[in-house]
């Protein structure tokens, strides 16, 4: 068994033991599959080679645990798709994800059970909208794409940035930081664009 | 692993966000517990999770009508008392099996991207 890693169109080979197997103009980049239970490590480490293959390429990661039984199966998976990954490469193309989360105090940060009436209860949650809103709308129109996800915190949202527009994005993050001293805001990255391996559309 | 922090809160203090970590040690130990108990909890959660999601969607159409100020105060009143008692329900129902908010929060694929 092999386990797929991301998909490339990008000729360099990888370092042993990846294996690249090409179909067409693309490669799924591969590593030998382990039994081994999956724990944090386990992702860390995928995380990392990961990483270094996004260093030198553009990819789309592939989800976790995707596994075939050889080479010939793993070509055969990538020619299906080729359409939509191809799509999926260009859509991705000199970029990243980074991913920012977003904590208020409390009672901000909690659904207001505590509220005294209806009106109350729906005031506070349009503010707590508008508040995401406020920190998520400027970091989005300097990325490619974007995406917000449902999450218990005030926001959690992912942006696909150019790699050479990595620090500026960081540095709107710390400026509305420090316009919202109340808030705790955590930018990570750069990640491979998981998010966005797949149309968010 | 390079530091993945790229900026963080002032202080740098990320105890607001550590608790995600026991979230993935939790996440890949049920993943392959299957034992007749956990069956239960499983179900609940994943019908909790839909029904989650569902009162977040109404949720959010409510607002955008809020905001859109085409509702009376006593529509606005009525509403939120609705919500607001949902809200308390599925924190019970939560509490009764064992369940956190982040639990209900799987990654619905296209769908999540709903909310």
């Amino acid at each position: 068994m092999i386990e797929l890693l991301a998909i490339t169109d990008d000729a360099t080979p990888p370092e042993p033991p990846l294996v690249a197997v090409r179909s067409g103009g693309l490669s799924a980049l591969c590593a030998p599959a382990e039994d081994a239970a999956v724990t944090a490590d386990t992702l860390w480490r995928r995380e990392a080679m990961l990483e270094e293959l996004m260093e030198d390429r553009d990819l789309l990661p592939v989800r976790f645990g995707t596994r075939v039984a050889d080479e010939a199966a793993a070509a055969r998976a990538v020619a299906e798709r080729r359409t939509e990954l191809e799509a999926g490469l260009e859509r991705v193309r000199g970029a990243v994800e980074l991913s920012l989360r977003v904590h208020a105090p409390e009672p901000a940060d909690a659904p207001p059970p505590e509220a005294s009436s209806g009106s109350a209860y729906m005031h506070a949650k349009a503010t707590r909208t508008q508040a995401a809103a406020r920190l998520h709308e400027p970091l989005a129109g300097l990325a490619r794409a974007s995406v917000v996800r449902p999450a218990p915190e005030l926001l959690r949202a992912a942006y696909l940035i150019e790699r050479e527009a990595i620090e500026p994005f960081v540095a709107r993050v710390r400026e509305l930081q420090r316009e919202h001293p109340a808030l705790s805001l955590l930018c990570t990255g750069p990640w491979p664009p998981y998010s966005f391996a797949e149309d968010p559309s | 692993m390079k530091d993945k922090v790229l900026a963080g809160p002032l202080g740098r203090d990320l105890d607001p966000f550590a608790s995600d970590r026991h979230g993935l040690g939790d996440a890949l130990t049920r993943r392959v517990n299957a034992d007749p108990e956990s069956v239960e909890r499983g179900l609940a959660q994943l019908v909790l999770t839909i029904v989650e999601l569902l009162r977040q969607l109404m949720e959010r159409q409510a607002l955008r009508r809020v905001d859109g100020g085409s509702l009376s105060d006593e529509q606005v009143e009525r509403l939120g008392r609705t919500f607001m008692e949902l809200d308390r329900r599925m924190t019970q129902l939560r509490d009764e099996f064992g369940l956190t908010e982040e639990d209900l929060n799987l990654d619905l694929g296209p769908l999540g991207r709903l909310l």
